[in-house]
């Protein structure tokens, strides 16, 4: 089976017009494409990076605040200077962009304008027809776009494999990095906390680099809208590279390919690899043994009865338990609850709260030195680095 | 920060222990129904009651004035319906209310659009209007000032481009009646001079990083006139935009300048979140913000509207107009609920709340501000406790830019009409009519002079709204949708209310992916045939060619000069500028009302230069898609 068109799609600095590109978003999924979205408001940088990270087919961007040629053409700009002008750019904004406008954007490298009046189902066609065809894999790519392309590769591979096919499991022992696990309920807040522990990361090690394979459910059509970039706004950095996967018709909270692709993240030089599962249900036991070093659970200290607890399988296995949110009522009860699971399993096991979506919160410090100073994986020694 | 639970019981509502503000609000609204309907029974039992009712009836008709208009009609300045029964006359005193009357379903005041009183004697003789053009005095008996409605959006370019529209528009009116569109970098609290953003300097708004800039825009009007108001479109960093405007008062004017201001800044937090997306500091935080500055104005400024609870930008965002019209009202009833747990008495700031909603060609609008109008009070009165001035929902109304669309676009002008027409059915107290050019540019002189025209026509020309009030209110079918729209807000009410209330509902999006639904639907309508568009997908005349519009594009030179202005002020106070900085950082995380401190920081520091150290202190929104 041929492997979903994957394109990323982000409305311009200083705009928030996202009303058509999250319309055009749905629509694009409907139809079997998988969307990177990175939101609104963003620098012609941060989008530049993620597609080369995402490695998607086209970049669709969406400006209504004007500006929209020098935007365009910086984006192209950029793709270039990266080697990554197989990525292709197009988009719109209503009746913003003037014919005269679009003539001089295509000049400059970008592929399509859709005016004010275009139909959704011309948009998809559009797409379907220019963006579906693999590219070429090239000689001479850079670092990033390099790691990039061959995890598509992983990708599109998992694809044709048949489901029952045997799991890699060589080099799990040489990697180079230590690999945290993160999964949860959905609404848990794992993409908000991931993002706070980045930051501290970066503050922290000026010179520590961080891979992160995060994962989105496919939905009907196989389409996918994959939107948790949008929301983390410290690991838009040079030093992180992030990875969205859609789970591609696979149930448990992982993709076919994400075996595979961490182990290529594992031994790609970063110091640090996280991989955040799909929201996750009780009996959800998403990292097979081996796979994480660390594995973190976070919970919503809104979870039910304390009846649902004992079906949590996850709390038995899980390195560290995060309860988040705890700025919620039922935050103090919530604790005192899965404090007293855990001691039944009689294992040294952790139990953090966090407020993530709190600056500077005190429980992600903890958390952070949690992960940091434990010994396991294979975190290279700090060093200096040139 | 305050959850919506009702943890003050104030109401006699049995349930106010475990009911939030809001939910409380759904009874109250319903219990006004059946209060209602248990008047109209006891007029029709009780005898005296009824007669008591007859009498009032009776005597509001003969007390209102006998209007001529310019053909010599005799008309009555107010409207009421054909009734003698005493049932029904409850039925409209309770239920409707009089213009100006609680639940104020037919206008927030008594008047609203009237020529002046002084004019009706002369009525038949026609055109003397100009001798009424004494503006602000409040007329006879407490009716609103004299305003016209007209007020205009716009900004371009920088601050003295935007200045000259500013007099081109005002120049045809009795009041100036000012607002203000900032371009996407103040809305962002992002400075001229950072990376990557030249291109939008003064693109859809003006350019404004320093006190300087708000100097020069609003150059050559009385701040301090009872004539004079200025209203400014921006949420994120309103407050900061907020003291540079009373800081450049300041230095035109002197200190005393400060109580005497009128106008509005949007400010509008949850709104930003659920539908405009130019929220800049994380939800709490923000909303922080806010309150501190309310709490400033509302002691300091008594005439200025500090918050704009806005549905336009809701609607426009694509939701229906009951998602618009009920995440209004339930944001309004959040941040009532916010100010009165700091302690501020509703009376006080409660006056100076006012509202923002679309209008578009969709049958609600028919009567959505309206009810929305009735749920406010009643909301106002029996949850809140609010007095009469509290009570009264004032409307800022703009016709719908989404409507407005590129094929044959001249079109624009007839929807923008139908939707003013709906506008003034509803009372709105000011509006802003779109411009034909609307989905091309920051519109031209050309088109912005017929938006404001077409307001006129309607309210200076035509007989529609000038000689009586009430006169398009109430028919069966603006009642039928009155009905309807009520009861489907009530139930978006209590959605939000299973949530968890307004703040637990935008923290999980739930508001944001209603609309995102919404706005989906809608689209789709257009291209499957259930939302014909004339010019698009009906009666197309083949072409598509691109009309001639003059764009309002800024001018690389205007950019750069944005910039060197922006370089000279940073240069010139950098010394002062880190200790502002310092000391408003230091207030902020003492947890102190920071209003005073901004007010300071102003002075010597750019937009830009705050924005980042209160990201500093606070931490950055991280944004909802
Ligand atoms: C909706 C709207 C808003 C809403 C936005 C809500 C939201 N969350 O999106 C609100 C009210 C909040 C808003 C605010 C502002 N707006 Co506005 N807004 C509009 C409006 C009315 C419609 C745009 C729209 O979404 N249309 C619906 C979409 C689905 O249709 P479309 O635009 O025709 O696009 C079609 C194609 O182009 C294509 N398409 C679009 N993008 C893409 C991308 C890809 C990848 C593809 C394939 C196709 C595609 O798909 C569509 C379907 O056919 C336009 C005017 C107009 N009538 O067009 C002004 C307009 C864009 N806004 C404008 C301005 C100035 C602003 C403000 C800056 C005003 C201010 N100073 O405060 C703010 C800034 C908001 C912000 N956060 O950045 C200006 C821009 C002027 C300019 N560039 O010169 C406009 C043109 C209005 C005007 N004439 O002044 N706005």
């Amino acid at each position: 089976m041929a492997s979903p068109i994957r394109i990323l799609t982000a409305v311009p600095i200083c705009d928030g017009h996202d009303s058509a590109i999250n319309t055009i978003n749905l629509e694009f999924i409907r139809h079997g494409i998988e969307v990177v979205y990175l939101g609104f408001h963003r620098y012609a940088g941060d989008i530049v990076r993620a597609a080369i990270q995402e490695d998607v087919a086209a970049i669709g961007i969406s400006s209504y605040n004007g500006g929209h040629v020098e935007f365009f053409a910086e984006v192209v700009r950029q793709l270039k200077r990266r080697g990554a002008s197989d990525i292709a750019v197009f988009g719109g904004g209503g009746g913003t962009i003037t014919h005269d406008d679009a003539s001089l954007m295509k000049g400059k490298g970008v592929d399509e304008i859709f005016f004010a009046g275009t139909s959704l189902t011309d948009m998809v066609d559009y797409v379907k027809k220019h963006y579906g065809k693999r590219r070429k894999s090239r000689a001479k790519l850079k670092p990033d776009l390099l790691l990039a392309r061959k995890l598509t590769q992983l990708e599109d591979a998992a694809g044709k494999r048949s489901p029952r096919a045997k799991h890699q499991t060589s080099s799990i022992k040489h990697r180079t990095s230590k690999v945290i696990g993160i999964t949860g309920p959905g609404g848990a807040g794992k993409t908000t906390l991931i993002d706070e522990l980045v930051l501290r990361f970066l503050t922290q090690d000026r010179h520590s680099r961080i891979g992160i394979l995060s994962h989105d459910p496919s939905v009907i059509g196989e389409g996918a809208l994959l939107g948790d970039r949008a929301t983390m706004i410290n690991s838009q950095d040079d030093r992180v590279f992030m990875r969205s996967m859609a789970t591609r018709g696979q149930a448990g909270g992982l993709s076919p390919a994400t075996e595979s692709c961490l182990n290529l993240l594992a031994h790609s030089g970063f110091d640090y690899v996280i991989i955040e599962t799909v929201g996750t249900g009780q009996e959800a036991l998403p990292f097979r043994r081996q796979l994480v070093d660390q594995t973190i659970l976070v919970m919503n200290p809104d979870y039910g009865a304390r009846l649902q607890l004992q079906k949590i399988v996850m709390l038995d296995v899980a390195d560290i338990v995060v309860v988040n949110k705890t700025d919620l009522e039922r935050a103090k009860a919530a604790l005192l609850e899965i404090e007293q699971r855990l001691t039944q399993n009689k294992r040294k096991q952790q139990i953090v709260a966090t407020v993530a979506k709190r600056h500077r919160d005190a429980g992600v410090d903890e958390l952070y030195d949690l992960i940091t100073q434990d010994g396991a994986g294979a975190r290279p020694p700090r060093r200096e680095r040139k | 920060m305050a959850r919506a639970r009702g943890r003050r019981a104030e109401s006699e509502s049995e349930s106010e222990d475990t009911m939030s503000k809001l939910g409380q609000v759904v009874e109250a609204v319903e219990k006004h129904g059946r209060f209602v309907v248990d008047q109209v029974k006891r007029a029709r039992s009780d005898e005296k009651f009824g007669r008591e009712l007859a009498e009032r009836w009776n005597k509001i008709k003969a007390e209102t004035p006998i209007t001529r208009a310019p053909t010599g009609l005799p008309l009555p300045r107010l409207a009421l319906p054909e009734i003698d029964e005493p049932g029904e006359i409850a039925r409209y005193l309770f239920g409707d209310g009089l213009p100006g009357e609680f639940p104020f379903l037919n206008g927030a005041y008594r008047e609203m659009y009237l020529e002046p009183l002084q004019n009706i004697d002369q009525g038949s003789h026609g055109n003397k209007r100009s001798t009424s053009t004494n503006g602000a005095k409040l007329q006879k008996n407490g009716a609103r000032p004299q305003e016209e409605p007209t007020r205009l959006f716009s900004g371009l370019m920088l601050a003295e481009d935007t200045n000259r529209r500013f007099h081109f528009l005002s120049a045809h009116q009795r009041s100036k009646r000012l607002s203000t569109a900032f371009d996407g970098l103040t809305l962002y609290g992002i400075d001229s001079d950072a990376e990557g953003v030249f291109g939008k300097i003064g693109e859809g708004g003006v350019a404004v990083d320093t006190v300087e800039d708000m100097v020069r825009l609003y150059d050559g009007f009385d701040l301090g006139s009872p004539e004079f108001s200025a209203s400014m479109t921006i949420s994120g960093p309103a407050p900061i935009i907020m003291a540079m405007y009373i800081a450049a008062a300041k230095r035109r004017f002197g200190s005393g300048i400060v109580p005497k201001l009128r106008g509005t800044i949007q400010s509008d937090i949850f709104k930003e979140v659920q539908a405009q997306n130019e929220t800049i500091f994380p939800i709490e935080a923000s909303l922080r913000f806010l309150c501190d500055m309310i709490e400033w104005t509302a002691a300091n400024m008594p005439r200025w509207y500090p918050v704009s609870i806005s549905g336009y930008h809701i609607g426009e965002a694509g939701s229906t107009p009951v998602q618009q019209a009920a995440y209004t009202l339930s944001n309004g009833f959040a941040y009532v609920e916010l100010l009165a747990a700091r302690g501020i008495p509703v009376d006080q700031f409660g006056p100076r709340l006012s509202f923002f909603l679309d209008c578009g060609l969709d049958v609600e609008y028919i009567a959505l501000a309206r009810v929305s109008r009735k749920i406010w009070a009643i909301g106002m009165r029996d949850v809140f406790s609010a007095g009469p001035r509290a009570q009264m929902f004032k409307l800022h109304t703009q016709t719908s830019g989404r409507s407005l669309i590129a094929a044959e676009f001249k079109n624009n002008l007839t929807r923008t009409a139908a939707e003013l027409m709906l506008a003034y059915m509803n009372g709105t107290n000011s509006c802003h009519s779109n411009s034909a050019d609307e989905p091309f540019t920051t519109p031209s002189e050309e088109w912005i002079r017929l938006a404001a025209h077409g307001q006129a026509i309607l309210l200076e020309e035509s007989g529609i709204f000038k000689h009586t009030m009430n006169m398009l209110s109430g028919s069966p079918g603006m009642k039928a949708v009155e009905r309807a729209v009520e009861k489907a807000i009530l139930d978006e009410f209590r959605e939000i209310e299973s949530l968890g209330g307004v703040l637990a509902a935008v923290e999980n999006r739930y508001q944001r992916s209603q609309i995102q639904s919404a706005a989906h639907r809608y689209e789709e309508q257009i291209y499957d045939g259930t939302r014909p568009i004339v010019g698009l997908t009906r009666y197309r005349n083949g072409s598509d060619e691109m009309p001639e519009i003059e764009l309002a594009r800024t001018p690389r030179s205007k950019q750069r000069l944005q910039i060197e202005r922006l370089t000279k002020f940073k240069k010139k106070n950098a010394d002062k500028a880190n200790r502002a900085l310092d000391n408003l950082a230091q207030v902020v995380d003492r947890g102190e009302n920071s209003f005073p401190a901004l007010l300071e920081a102003v002075e010597v520091c750019s937009l830009g230069q705050i924005t980042g150290r209160l990201q500093e202190v606070v931490g950055r929104f991280r944004p909802m898609v």
